[in-house]
């Protein structure tokens, strides 16, 4: 892939899409660098396809630019803009063999025969279906039909890659191990890619950057680490993973974080908007929730009754109602000690001050769902 | 008896004997008129022997001029009719297909208008269409094929667009992404997808045509513009022999050759693919 410098950087400005009177896209910025393996991630519905079919040149901005190395594309038609799409259902075309599939964009680059052939054969082989190419697309597995999908759009060396819930239609196993050739391949060709997905496993594994989408904004940005373990608004927290969510009333303690009184217990809380007064929401990872003995003496601990334990092989998930009536999740590693946790057991919690982050209200929209407070994965 | 009817894991049985019941009744009178074809005496009602001096003999319709040119004037007027209609309907559903907005729902159903406009009231109006309108054409040949692309128009496009529908928008898409320019992108995957609804469309326009008798007759001018409908309907009440049914017969054959080729086509294409295009063949 010779001809292809190092360029592929994609900038959003000011974005926008509206069908009718509903903005499914409602003016995002954001800034994808050359060669990053980058991810919108979020519900059904929060435009994160929309921005992607844009970005192709398949629905036309309503208003805002869509900068393409240094170049706005927003008003050019999808056949003359150097991206290409690895679309969810894959759309092989299936009257033609998998190398009429693959060499379908090689036509309007004006190539001999031969160079035809050669980066037809080529195409395959980095996908490895290098035997497969009288194929027709029916004739494929779903994964197999993937990577010709795949073959297709990288054969013409765009300067970036679009894909949209690419894995979505695989099962688990599969899945599993075209996201890791998936990552290595990007990684191999350098490419940017821009990929969308509903899945945050899938994001937090693939990804060099998140962008965290809801109701038509982008809700925070970062690395999948940041994203994770820094949420800054109620909404990331409670999309990326299994999170638990305090109500409370944060007041400062002048050494630099903040004392938050949830009930009748006060807690000091370290992580996140800790300069936040008032009215405020709090969350903890259940993996960071350290389960103790009933009656263990110290701060930021709370007493609790074991409602359910869940056996998940590695861990086990603790459902605990703690005093004032919220149930906090927690996972205890199943790693041979005593389990102080049987159903109905008491146990005491401890919310260590650097694991509990001060959240910013949603930056999205006012219709955010109130959050259930221990809301599982997405 | 009942028991048999209404046992429960079998297929449903009383289904099956209605169903058998009606597949007789209407292939009956057909056996019957092909039967008659093959008579060997001038009797349309009385076996007299096998004979195919019907069709073979100087009185046959192999011999006999009137049915010669009505065969004809038929077949012609049948691929007219597909030749023009087919590619018409084709562009228009792939038009009304991206038409979005103001007016499509309307023209959608005017499309629709011509497969329940009752054909009398159709071939009348195009009659006084020709006669005070466009009297420079006359009558015959060209109207009775604009008559008959009139209202086969509406099957092609309504096969057509189911098609379409199925298609969706992806491959289209897909098309663009990798650089093809619009025209291309029709060409070289909207057509090729769509042919075996192009296929199927096409052959029943032709066994529309070939099947028509009110428009085709309504417009028809001179004695070499009588298809095989016509002729059937006129000698009818005149002097009936079993050369009629020999012609008939010849049409019959003309006609299911057509539709089964057109389904062998679409099935082999389409992979047993949508039911409203199979159903469309099969009526």
């Amino acid at each position: 892939m010779s001809e292809h410098e190092l360029q592929g950087e994609v900038r959003l400005e000011e974005l926008t899409k509206r069908f009718g009177e509903v903005a499914a896209v409602d003016g995002i910025d954001l800034r994808m660098p050359p060669g990053e393996f980058f991810t919108m991630l979020g519900p059904s519905g929060c435009g994160k396809t929309t921005t992607l079919r844009m970005i192709a040149g398949f629905e036309r901005p309503t208003s805002g630019r869509i900068v393409l190395d240094g170049v706005d594309v927003a008003q050019v038609p999808a056949h003359r803009r150097n991206v290409n799409t690895v679309f969810q259902s894959y759309a092989l075309f299936p009257h033609l063999d998998v190398a009429g599939n693959v060499a379908f964009g090689l036509k309007y680059r004006r190539l001999s025969k031969d160079d035809t052939r050669k980066r037809v054969a080529q195409a395959l082989e980095l996908v490895q279906l290098g035997g497969f190419a009288q194929r027709k697309p029916g004739q494929l597995s779903g994964g197999q039909q993937q990577r010709v999908a795949l073959a297709r759009a990288l054969v013409l060396t765009p300067r970036v890659l679009l894909l949209d819930e690419p894995l979505g239609a695989l099962d688990a196993r599969l899945r599993k191990g075209l996201q890791v050739e998936l990552k290595a391949l990007q990684a191999e060709l350098g490419i940017t890619f821009v990929f969308v997905t509903h899945d945050q496993e899938e994001a937090l594994t693939m990804s060099d950057r998140v962008a965290v989408m809801n109701g038509g904004r982008v809700e925070q940005a970062g690395s999948p680490r940041e994203v994770y373990e820094e949420p800054s608004t109620e909404f990331v927290a409670d999309f990326l993973g299994v999170s638990n969510l305090l109500a409370g009333h944060a007041s400062a303690d002048g050494a630099g974080s903040c004392v938050l009184k949830v009930g009748e217990r006060t807690f000091r809380a370290a992580q996140g908007a800790t300069s936040s007064r008032g009215e405020v929401k709090a969350m903890i990872r259940p993996e960071r929730i350290v389960v103790e003995q009933h009656d263990t003496p110290g701060d930021n601990r709370l007493p609790g009754l074991v409602e359910r334990a869940v056996f998940l092989g590695s861990s086990f998930e603790l459902h605990v109602r703690v005093v004032g009536g919220d149930v906090l999740k927690a996972f205890l590693p199943n790693d041979g000690t005593a389990m102080p946790a049987a159903e109905g057991a008491a146990v005491t919690l401890h919310l260590p001050p650097d694991a509990l982050r001060v959240l910013a209200p949603s930056a999205g929209p006012s219709e955010v769902e109130p959050a259930d407070p221990v809301a599982s994965s997405g | 008896m009942i028991a048999w009817l209404r046992n429960p894991w079998a297929r449903p049985r009383a289904l099956v004997v209605v169903t058998g019941a009606y597949i007789l009744w209407s292939l009956l009178p057909v056996a019957l008129a092909v039967m008659f074809a093959f008579n060997a005496g001038r009797s349309r009602t009385t076996w007299q022997g096998f004979s195919f001096r019907w069709f073979t003999s100087q009185v046959g319709v192999f011999h006999d001029p009137a049915l010669q040119s009505a065969l004809k004037h038929t077949l012609l007027l049948g691929v007219i009719c597909v030749a023009v209609a087919t590619p018409l309907g084709v562009t228009l559903a792939l038009g009304l297909q991206r038409w979005r907005g103001r007016g499509a729902g309307t023209v959608n159903t005017m499309m629709l208008l011509p497969l329940v406009t009752p054909e009398i009231v159709m071939g009348v109006a195009l009659l006084l269409l020709f006669l005070k309108v466009f009297p420079g054409l006359g009558l015959g040949t060209v109207p009775q094929a604009i008559g008959q692309v009139t209202f086969t128009l509406s099957y092609v496009v309504v096969i057509v667009r189911g098609r379409l529908v199925s298609i969706g928008k992806e491959y289209e898409e897909a098309a663009a992404d990798l650089g093809a320019p619009p025209h291309d992108q029709i060409l070289r995957v909207v057509l090729p997808l769509l042919a075996p609804a192009i296929v199927a469309s096409a052959a029943v326009v032709f066994a529309l045509s070939i099947d028509d008798f009110v428009v085709t007759q309504y417009l028809s001018g001179a004695p070499s513009t009588t298809t095989v409908p016509m002729l059937l309907y006129a000698s009818a009440r005149g002097a009936p022999t079993p050369a009629l049914n020999a012609i008939a017969t010849v049409t019959l054959v003309i006609t299911l050759a057509t539709l089964s080729l057109a389904f062998l086509v679409y099935r082999r294409f389409a992979g047993g693919g949508d039911a409203a295009v199979v159903a469309a063949m099969e009526m």
